[in-house]
C-alpha cells in the first residue's frame, strides 16, 4: 500500500533527516549542563520526592503499561532512574508517557512520574541522545493506531524538544519506516465474520484497525462528513493540525476498513437494522459529544458559547470574540478553549473553577502552559447569573465557594459562601464544564448509568445487550486519548473471542497483552 | 518578693568556659580550640578550655577541680541543647559547692555544627558569638533558691485500654491510689475488640478480661468510667483535676441480669461491634465489661425527659435504673498523670479506589475481628456481606491509610502486616480451603517470633504478591471483586477475583486528642501522636511535668509494646510518688516595690491568675504556688516592676547586645519559646537540616516573655532581622501566654509602619516541637530578608529605635 498522500509533516522542510541522527547543537542549550545526577538530586529535593514504596500502583494503572507491556513499566523505569546510568537516556520507554496523569493522581506518595520522566527527557536531548525518541515513535508506530495524532496529543516530544522541525521529521520518518508495507508482516487470515462501529473516534478506528487486522471486515459509521471523533472535531488545530489527522485515518483505511461519513446511527430502527443486515457485532464508540447544560441566567444571551461547540467553529471557520473572555470549568477542554480564546484575539481570558486547585481535573501541564500564556485561573468561584444589555453579555455575578464534606467522586464538594458575591465584567462566556454522550438512540436493552453513560462488563465491554459492545467517552463520559485507544483495543480482543465463541476471562484480558500486533490469530 | 539569695554584690568576676568537642559532632565543623582562645579573652572570663566530651565524668571532675581550684562563680558550657545536659552541669556544678543557677550553656551542637555540617567557617564564627552570649549572660546571673513542693501519691490514669488498665494495676500494686478514668461505659479499649493476638494466637478478650476485673476489684483503683477528664490545673506533684461524670442512669444494684434488653424497643449500630450488629438503647457493651453494669444511651433512649417509655424500668427487679440520673463533677488531686488515650483506626471511605462502602463485600480489618470472633455477629462464621456466605477466596490488602503521602499517613502504623498475617491464619485454621491472597508493600515482620508466623501463613498457602492493586472493580452480578495491580516482583498486571476483600487499615491517632493535649500542654510529634521528651532517653515522659505517656496515644504499637511502656510510665510516676517531693525551677517573678505603679497590667495578662494587686498600696504581689513562671507579667510591665528570675531583663540584654556586637546587619535574632520553636530548632540539629548561619538563638520559658523592647533593642543594634516564635497557638505551654505574643508583635509591626520600616524584618512564627523543617525554612526564607535588608533600611531603623531611650546599657554591650 503506497501513501500517496502521505502529508509532509514538517511544512517548510522537504529533505529527510537521517532517521537516527538527530544533530546535536539543535538539541543542546548553549549553559553548562548539570550532571544527571544533580538533576536527581534536584528531582528529590523539588518535587519532595520522599520516596517510591515500590507499591505498583503507577503501573497498574497506566494505560500504556497496559498497551504495550513488553516495552513500557513506569514503576521500573522511575527505579531505573537513581542509578544515573546513561543507558536510561538512550531508551524508548522514557519517550513512551502518554501525559494521561492517571499514576500521578493514584500514587500514594504522590509521585509526579510524567514530570520526572519530563526532566530526564530535558536532560536527554541536551546530552545529545536522541536514539531513545526514534525508537519510541518507532514502537507507536507499530503498535499503537493513530500514531502521529497519539505523538502530538499524548506523548508530547515537543514539551522537551524545541525546535520543531525536528520533532516533524522524525515522526514523519518514524511512520514511514514503519508502515505496514514495509514491515514483514504474516497476512492475515481473513474471517466472514462482519461489525459494524458507530462513530469514527480513536475508540473506533482503534476497534476498526485491530479487527480488520485480525481478517473481519469492518464498517464504521460516522455522523460527521469526516472521521477521527474529537481529534477532527474539537482538538485545537493549533495542536494537532489536521492533515495529520487525515494521515492516522487513511493507514487505517488501507486495511480495508469501509467508512462512512455523513451516516449517522440515529435511531433504535437502525441499530436493530445493522444486526439484521449481517454485522455480526456492534461497537459502539459514539464519544461524548454533548455540551452539559448548565442552566444559569443569561444563557441565552448573545457572547455565550458551549465549549465543544465553539471549539468545532474554531477549527473550521473564524469566530468573533471579544476583548474579555470567561471560561467557566476546570477540565482540559477548559483550557483548549481558553487558549483558543486566546489565539483568536482575546486580550483577557479568565478560567472560573469552583473548586480548589486540588481538585482541578485539567492536567497539570496544560494548566501550567495555560498560565504561561498569560491565562488566569480563579479557584473557588462559581458563576451565579449572566448578565447583559441589549441581549449581549456585559457581566457575569459570581460567588465564592468553599470546600465542604466529600462527593460520589471522593473530592470536597464546593459551597457557595453567604454574601461573598461580586461581578465580573465581561464580554464573552464559555461554559465548559462536562461532555456528555448522547445515547438516546440505543435498543432499551442495553443498560444506562444515571449520567447516561453505557453501561458494560469492565473487561469484556459487553453490553446488556448481546453482540452490541461498547467503549471509549461514551463508557467513561469524558476520558483521553489514550483510553479511548486501550477500549478500541480492548473492545477488538473481546468481539475477535466472542466471534468465535471462546470464553474470555478478565485475567485473559489483563495479562493477555492485546497492545501486540497480530496476537493469537 | 525580693530572691531569697543575694549574690555578693562587690564580688569579683570569675568565669570559666568549657567548649565541647563531643567527639565530631560539634569539632567537625566548629574549630573548639578557636572558640577557646577567643572565650578567653572575653570580660571576665578567667579561665577556658576545650575538651572531647565535656559531660563525660573526667569532663565534670575537671570543672569540679577548676571551681574549687580558680575560685569560679560563673560555668559556662558550649555543647548540646541545654534541654539535654543543663541537668547535668548544674548538678556538677552544685557538687563543687556553686549554685546551679550560676551556671550557663551555649548550643553549640543542635543550632550550630549539625545545622551548619558544610560550611566550617561560619560555625566556627556562629559558635563564637553563641558563646559570647553565653558568657555576657552569666555575667549577669544571679544565685537562686529552689522551692520544694510535696508530691500528692494518687495517680490519674487516662485512658482505660490495655496499656491503662496495666499502669493503673502497677500503680496500685505498689499501693499507690489511682483513679483510672474511662471516657467509654467498660474498660478494655480496642483489645477487647480484637479476636486473637498475635503472635502467640492467644485469645484476646481471654487474656484482657482478667486484668478488667482486676482493675475493677482492686482496693486501690477507683474506676471512673463514662467520665472524662475537663479540666486540669497545677503542676508536677500537685494536679487539681475535674473529671465530668455522665450519666448512666444504671445505679450500682444492678445485676447484670439483661431483663431490661429484651423488652427496650430502640435498637442502634453496636460500636463494639464496628456496626455489624445491633444493640438496644439500655445495653452492657460486651459480654466482659468493666463495671459489669447496664447503661442508657441517652442519645437513643425514648424514656429520658418528657417522653415516657421505661418499659425496662418496669422489669428490672433491683429496681436499679433512674431516669433522672444527671452529670456529675468530680474534683481529684494527683501528683502525677498517665496518658494512655489510645488509637483510633483509618477510615478508607476517602479512599474511593477502594471502594469501601460502596462495594459491599470489603471489610475493614477492625471488623474483620468481630466478624471471626466467636462472641461476634456471625458467632466467628466468617461471611461475606452480600450473601452471607463463606468466601472462596478472600484478598487482604496491607497499607491502607498508611505509609502515603497522600490520603491517610505517611508513618508505617506498625501493626497490620503482622495482624493480617494473623487473620489469615485464622482463616486457614477454620476454613483450610479458602484461598487467601495479601497484596502487600514490604511485610514488616521485625519483632520476637514475628518471622516464625509469617513462615507458617506461608507454608499454609497464603500467597503473599507484591503490589498494592491500583484498581477494585465490583462485578454486578456475583458481587465478586476485581483486583488488578501490578505484581512488582513478576513486573506484570495480576487480576485476581476475589469473593471479599479486607482493607487492612492503619493506626492513627484519636480524632479527639487535641482536648488532652491541651488540658495537659502537651506537644504531638508531626504524625499527630503526643510527644515524649526524649525519643531515646525518655521515652514515656512528657516535656510537662509529672505527666507520662503509655500505649498507642504516643504512637502505634502492638499489645505487647503497649503493656511494656505502661508498665514503664508506671514505674516513672511511682518515682516521683516514692521521692514524695519534687524541687520547681526557680522561675517566678520578683516584684520590685518601689517601681509597681499597682496598674494591674500583669495581672490582666497572667494566664494563671496568679498575681494580686492591691491598688490602695499601688502593689502586685505574685502567688508563688499557682506561678508557672512563663514571664508574660514580665514583658507587660512598663515601668520595670518585674524582675523575672533567671530570665532578667538585663540578661536578655546581654545576649542581644553580644549576638549583634560584630556584623550585625548580616544576623537574624530569633526568640524561641523553650517548649517549641527552641524544641524545633533543636529538631532541625538533630535531623541535621541545613539552614543560613547568620540566626542567633536567645531562649525564654514562654515566648509570652518576649518584651518588645527586646525585638526593640536587637533592631537598635543593627540586626537585619528579628524572629518571634512560640508554640502553636492553643498548644502554649502556660495555656494562652502567646496570644499575647501574637498582640505584642502585631503591635511592633504597626509600629514599624509607622516609622516607615519594612515591618517584613520581623517575623513571628509558631513551630511546634517537631516542626524541625518548619524553623530550617523559616531561617531560609528569612536569609532572603537579610539580604534584601540594605544599609538605609537598617540605619534607619537603629536612628528611629535609638532616638527612644534605652535604659540599660550593660557592660558586655560596651565590649
Ligand atoms: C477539546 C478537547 C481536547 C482534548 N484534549 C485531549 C488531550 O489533549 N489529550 C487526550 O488524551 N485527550 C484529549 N481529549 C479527549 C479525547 O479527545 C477523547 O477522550 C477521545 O477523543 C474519545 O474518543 P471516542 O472515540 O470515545 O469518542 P470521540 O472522539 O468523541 O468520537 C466519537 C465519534 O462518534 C461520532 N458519533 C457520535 N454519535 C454518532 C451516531 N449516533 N452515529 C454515528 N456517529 C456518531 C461522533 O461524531 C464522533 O466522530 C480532548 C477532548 C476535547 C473535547
Ligand atoms: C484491627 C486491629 C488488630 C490488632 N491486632 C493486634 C494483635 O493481634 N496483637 C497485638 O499485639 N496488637 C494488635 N493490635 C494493636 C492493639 O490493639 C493496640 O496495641 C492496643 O489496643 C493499644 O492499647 P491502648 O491502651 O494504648 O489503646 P486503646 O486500646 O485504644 O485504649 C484506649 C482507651 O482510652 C480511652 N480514651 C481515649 N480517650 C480518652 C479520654 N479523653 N478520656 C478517657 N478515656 C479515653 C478509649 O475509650 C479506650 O478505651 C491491633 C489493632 C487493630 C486496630
Ligand atoms: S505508584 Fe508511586 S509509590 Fe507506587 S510504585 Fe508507582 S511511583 Fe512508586
Ligand atoms: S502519566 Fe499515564 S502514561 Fe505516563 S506513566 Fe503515568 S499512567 Fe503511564
Ligand atoms: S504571667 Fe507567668 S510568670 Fe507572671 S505571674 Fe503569671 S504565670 Fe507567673
Amino acid at each position: 500500500m503506497a501513501h500517496k498522500d502521505s502529508p509532509k509533516i514538517g511544512e517548510t522542510k522537504t529533505e529527510m533527516l537521517h532517521p537516527m541522527h538527530v544533530p546535536k547543537d539543535e538539541l543542546q542549550g548553549n549553559e553548562q549542563r548539570p550532571s544527571l545526577d544533580k538533576i536527581l538530586e534536584d528531582l528529590l529535593d523539588f518535587e519532595k520526592l520522599k520516596y517510591c514504596n515500590g507499591c505498583g500502583i503507577c503501573t497498574g494503572i497506566c494505560p500504556i503499561a497496559k498497551i504495550l507491556p513488553e516495552y513500557y513499566n513506569p514503576r521500573i523505569l522511575l527505579h531505573s532512574l537513581p542509578l544515573g546510568d546513561e543507558k536510561i537516556l538512550k531508551s524508548p520507554q522514557l519517550w513512551l508517557c502518554a501525559w494521561c496523569y492517571r499514576c500521578y493522581r493514584r500514587c500514594p506518595q504522590k509521585l509526579n512520574l510524567p514530570e520526572i520522566f519530563q526532566v530526564v527527557r530535558r536532560y536527554a536531548v541536551e546530552s545529545g541522545y536522541s536514539e531513545g525518541f526514534i525508537k519510541a515513535l518507532e514502537i507507536i508506530s507499530k503498535n499503537i493506531p493513530l500514531p502521529i495524532s497519539c505523538s502530538y496529543v499524548c506523548f508530547h516530544p515537543e514539551r522537551v524538544i524545541k525546535n520543531q522541525q525536528i520533532v516533524a521529521d522524525a515522526i514523519q520518518q518514524a511512520i514511514l519506516t514503519s508502515s505496514p508495507e514495509k514491515s514483514k508482516e504474516q497476512p492475515f487470515a481473513k474471517s466472514t465474520k462482519n461489525v459494524a462501529i458507530i462513530g469514527s473516534g480513536p475508540a473506533g478506528m482503534s476497534a476498526a484497525h485491530d479487527l480488520a487486522k485480525k481478517g473481519y471486515s469492518v464498517t464504521v459509521f460516522e455522523a460527521l462528513p469526516s472521521a477521527g471523533g474529537m481529534l477532527r472535531r474539537c482538538i485545537p488545530k493549533y495542536r494537532l493540525p489536521k492533515k495529520l489527522v487525515d494521515f492516522d485515518i487513511m493507514r487505517i483505511k488501507d486495511l480495508g476498513v469501509e467508512i462512512k461519513t455523513s451516516t449517522p446511527i440515529d435511531g433504535t430502527q437502525k441499530v436493530k437494522k445493522l444486526l439484521e443486515e449481517g454485522y455480526d457485532a456492534i461497537f459502539v464508540a459514539t464519544g461524548a459529544q454533548e455540551d452539559q447544560n448548565f442552566t444559569i441566567q443569561g444563557a441565552e444571551l448573545n457572547g455565550v458559547f458551549h465549549a465543544l461547540d465553539f471549539l468545532e467553529k474554531a477549527n473550521t471557520k473564524n469566530v468573533e470574540l471579544l476583548n474579555t473572555v470567561s471560561i467557566i470549568g476546570g477540565g482540559n477542554v477548559a483550557i483548549d478553549s481558553a487558549r483558543t480564546a486566546l489565539k483568536l484575539g482575546a486580550k483577557d481570558v479568565t478560567i472560573l473553577y469552583r473548586r480548589s486547585k486540588e481538585e482541578i481535573p485539567a492536567s497539570p501541564w496544560e494548566i501550567k502552559e495555560a498560565k504561561d500564556k498569560g491565562i488566569k485561573i480563579d479557584f473557588l468561584v462559581s458563576p451565579k447569573k449572566i448578565l447583559g444589555e441589549n441581549g449581549k453579555v456585559t457581566k457575569i455575578e459570581c460567588v465564592k465557594m468553599e470546600l465542604g464534606e466529600q462527593d460520589a467522586t471522593g473530592r470536597r464538594r464546593p459551597i457557595p459562601i453567604q454574601g461573598s458575591e461580586f461581578m465580573m465584567p465581561t464580554d464573552s462566556v464559555i461554559m465548559a464544564i462536562g461532555q456528555s454522550p448522547n445515547t438516546v438512540f440505543l435498543p432499551k436493552t442495553v443498560e444506562l448509568t444515571t449520567q447516561k453513560t453505557i453501561v458494560t462488563d469492565p473487561f469484556t465491554l459487553e453490553t446488556s445487550s448481546p453482540n452490541i459492545f461498547a467503549g471509549g467517552d461514551a463508557v467513561l463520559g469524558t476520558g483521553t486519548l489514550i483510553e479511548a485507544i486501550l477500549a478500541g483495543k480492548q473492545a477488538a480482543f473481546s468481539i475477535d473471542h466472542h466471534l468465535r465463541g471462546i470464553p474470555l476471562d478478565p485475567v485473559d484480558i489483563a495479562e493477555n497483552a492485546f497492545g501486540r500486533e497480530n496476537n493469537g490469530t | 518578693m525580693e530572691p531569697k539569695i543575694q549574690s555578693k554584690p562587690d564580688e569579683e568576676l570569675r568565669i570559666g568556659v568549657y567548649v565541647c568537642h563531643c567527639g565530631k559532632n560539634i569539632a567537625g565543623s566548629v574549630d573548639c580550640a578557636d572558640v577557646a582562645e577567643y572565650a578567653s579573652k572575653l570580660p571576665n572570663v578567667v579561665l577556658s578550655k576545650h575538651n572531647l566530651y565535656t559531660c563525660s565524668d573526667p569532663g565534670q571532675e575537671t570543672i569540679k577541680k577548676d571551681i574549687k581550684e580558680h575560685n569560679l562563680n560563673r560555668v559556662v558550657v558550649a555543647s548540646c541543647t541545654p534541654r539535654l545536659h543543663e541537668p547535668t552541669f548544674r548538678r556538677t556544678c552544685e557538687e563543687a559547692g556553686l549554685n546551679k543557677y550560676l551556671f550557663e550553656m551555649a548550643n553549640i551542637r543542635e543550632h550550630c555544627s549539625w545545622v551548619h555540617l558544610y560550611e566550617p567557617e561560619q560555625a566556627t564564627a556562629k559558635a563564637k558569638d553563641l558563646v559570647h552570649m553565653a558568657v555576657a549572660r552569666s555575667a549577669l546571673l544571679e544565685p537562686q533558691e529552689e522551692t520544694v513542693v510535696p508530691v500528692t501519691r494518687q495517680t490519674l490514669v487516662i485512658g482505660g485500654g490495655v496499656a491503662g488498665i496495666q499502669a493503673a494495676l502497677d500503680l496500685a500494686d505498689t499501693g499507690y491510689k489511682v483513679y483510672l478514668v474511662e471516657k467509654q461505659p467498660s474498660i478494655g479499649g480496642k483489645m477487647a475488640q480484637i479476636d486473637k493476638t498475635f503472635p502467640t494466637m492467644d485469645c484476646s478478650i481471654c487474656i484482657l478480661a482478667p486484668k478488667m476485673s482486676d482493675v475493677g476489684k482492686h482496693p486501690n483503683i477507683e474506676l471512673l468510667t463514662n467520665c472524662e477528664v475537663t479540666e486540669v490545673g497545677g503542676y508536677i506533684g500537685n494536679f487539681q483535676v475535674k473529671v465530668q461524670k455522665n450519666p448512666r442512669y444504671i445505679t450500682k444494684d444492678c445485676t447484670a441480669c439483661g431483663d431490661c434488653t429484651k423488652v427496650c424497643p430502640v435498637e442502634v449500630p453496636n460500636e463494639f461491634e464496628v456496626g455489624l450488629s445491633g444493640r438496644k438503647a439500655i445495653y452492657m457493651p460486651f459480654a466482659q465489661s468493666v463495671p459489669a453494669r447496664y447503661i442508657i444511651d441517652a442519645k437513643s433512649c425514648i424514656g429520658l425527659g418528657e417522653n415516657t417509655c421505661a418499659k425496662c424500668k418496669e422489669v428490672c427487679g433491683p429496681d436499679a435504673i433512674n431516669f433522672s440520673d444527671k452529670a456529675e463533677e468530680i474534683e481529684l488531686k494527683v501528683g502525677t498523670i498517665i496518658v494512655a488515650t489510645g488509637l483510633d483506626v483509618f477510615d478508607p471511605v476517602s479512599l474511593m479506589e477502594y471502594g469501601y462502602l460502596r462495594f459491599s463485600n470489603i471489610i475493614t480489618s477492625l471488623e474483620f475481628e468481630r466478624l471471626i470472633n466467636a462472641g461476634g455477629p456471625t458467632g466467628g462464621r466468617l461471611v461475606r456481606p452480600s450473601d452471607m456466605n463463606v468466601p472462596k477466596t478472600v484478598v487482604f490488602i496491607q497499607c491502607v491509610g498508611s505509609r502515603s503521602e497522600k490520603k491517610g499517613n505517611p508513618y508505617c502504623s506498625n501493626v497490620c502486616c503482622m495482624n493480617t498475617i494473623k487473620d489469615a491464619l485464622l482463616i486457614k485454621e477454620h476454613w483450610p480451603d479458602v484461598k487467601i491472597y495479601v497484596f502487600y508493600i514490604d511485610i514488616r515482620a521485625f519483632g520476637k517470633g514475628f518471622e516464625d508466623l509469617y513462615r507458617r501463613a506461608k507454608e499454609k498457602g497464603v500467597i503473599f504478591i507484591r503490589g498494592l492493586p491500583a484498581e477494585i472493580i465490583e462485578d454486578n452480578k456475583t458481587k465478586n471483586l476485581w483486583l488488578v495491580g501490578e505484581n512488582t516482583l513478576e513486573k506484570k498486571i495480576y487480576t485476581v477475583n476475589a469473593a471479599m476483600v479486607i482493607l487492612s487499615v492503619g493506626l492513627r491517632p484519636r480524632d479527639d486528642s487535641e482536648k488532652v493535649q491541651q488540658l495537659l500542654r502537651l506537644s504531638k510529634t508531626t504524625d499527630g501522636f503526643f510527644m515524649e521528651a526524649h525519643p531515646k532517653l525518655r521515652p514515656v515522659d512528657t516535656p510537662t511535668g509529672g505527666v507520662f505517656l503509655a500505649g498507642c496515644a504516643e504512637g502505634p504499637k502492638d499489645i505487647k509494646d503497649s503493656v511494656t511502656q505502661a508498665s514503664a510510665a508506671a514505674a516513672r510516676a511511682g518515682i516521683l510518688m516514692a521521692k514524695g517531693s519534687v524541687t520547681v525551677e526557680a522561675l517566678t517573678p520578683t516584684m520590685l516595690s518601689d517601681k509597681c505603679m499597682g496598674c494591674g497590667l500583669c495581672a490582666r495578662v497572667c494566664p494563671y491568675n496568679a498575681i494580686i494587686v492591691d491598688k490602695e498600696k499601688k502593689l502586685a504581689t505574685v502567688i508563688e504556688a499557682a506561678c508557672a513562671g512563663c514571664g508574660t507579667c514580665g514583658a507587660e510591665c512598663s515601668f520595670n516592676a518585674i524582675q523575672m528570675r533567671h530570665f532578667t531583663d538585663d540578661q536578655i540584654f546581654a545576649q542581644i547586645d553580644a549576638a549583634t556586637a560584630k556584623d550585625a546587619d548580616k544576623k537574624i535574632i530569633a526568640f524561641c519559646c523553650n517548649w517549641c520553636s527552641y524544641a524545633g530548632a533543636d529538631f532541625a540539629g538533630v535531623s541535621r537540616m541545613q539552614y543560613p548561619s547568620s540566626v542567633r538563638i536567645i531562649r525564654t520559658m514562654c515566648s509570652g516573655r518576649i518584651s518588645p523592647k527586646f525585638v526593640e533593642r536587637a533592631f537598635a543594634r543593627g540586626a537585619a532581622a528579628v524572629l518571634v516564635a512560640g508554640c502553636h497557638l492553643n498548644d502554649c505551654h502556660y495555656i494562652d501566654a502567646n496570644y499575647q505574643t501574637k498582640r505584642r508583635v502585631e503591635k511592633l509591626w504597626k509600629k514599624m509602619e509607622r516609622l516607615g520600616l519594612d515591618k517584613n524584618r520581623l517575623q513571628l512564627a509558631w513551630i511546634s516541637a517537631a516542626e524541625g523543617e518548619k524553623f530550617a525554612s523559616k531561617i531560609r526564607e528569612m536569609q532572603r530578608i537579610v539580604e534584601g535588608a540594605t544599609k538605609l533600611e537598617i540605619e534607619k531603623t537603629v536612628q528611629s529605635l535609638a532616638q527612644k531611650k534605652v535604659n540599660v546599657v550593660t557592660e558586655v554591650a560596651k565590649a
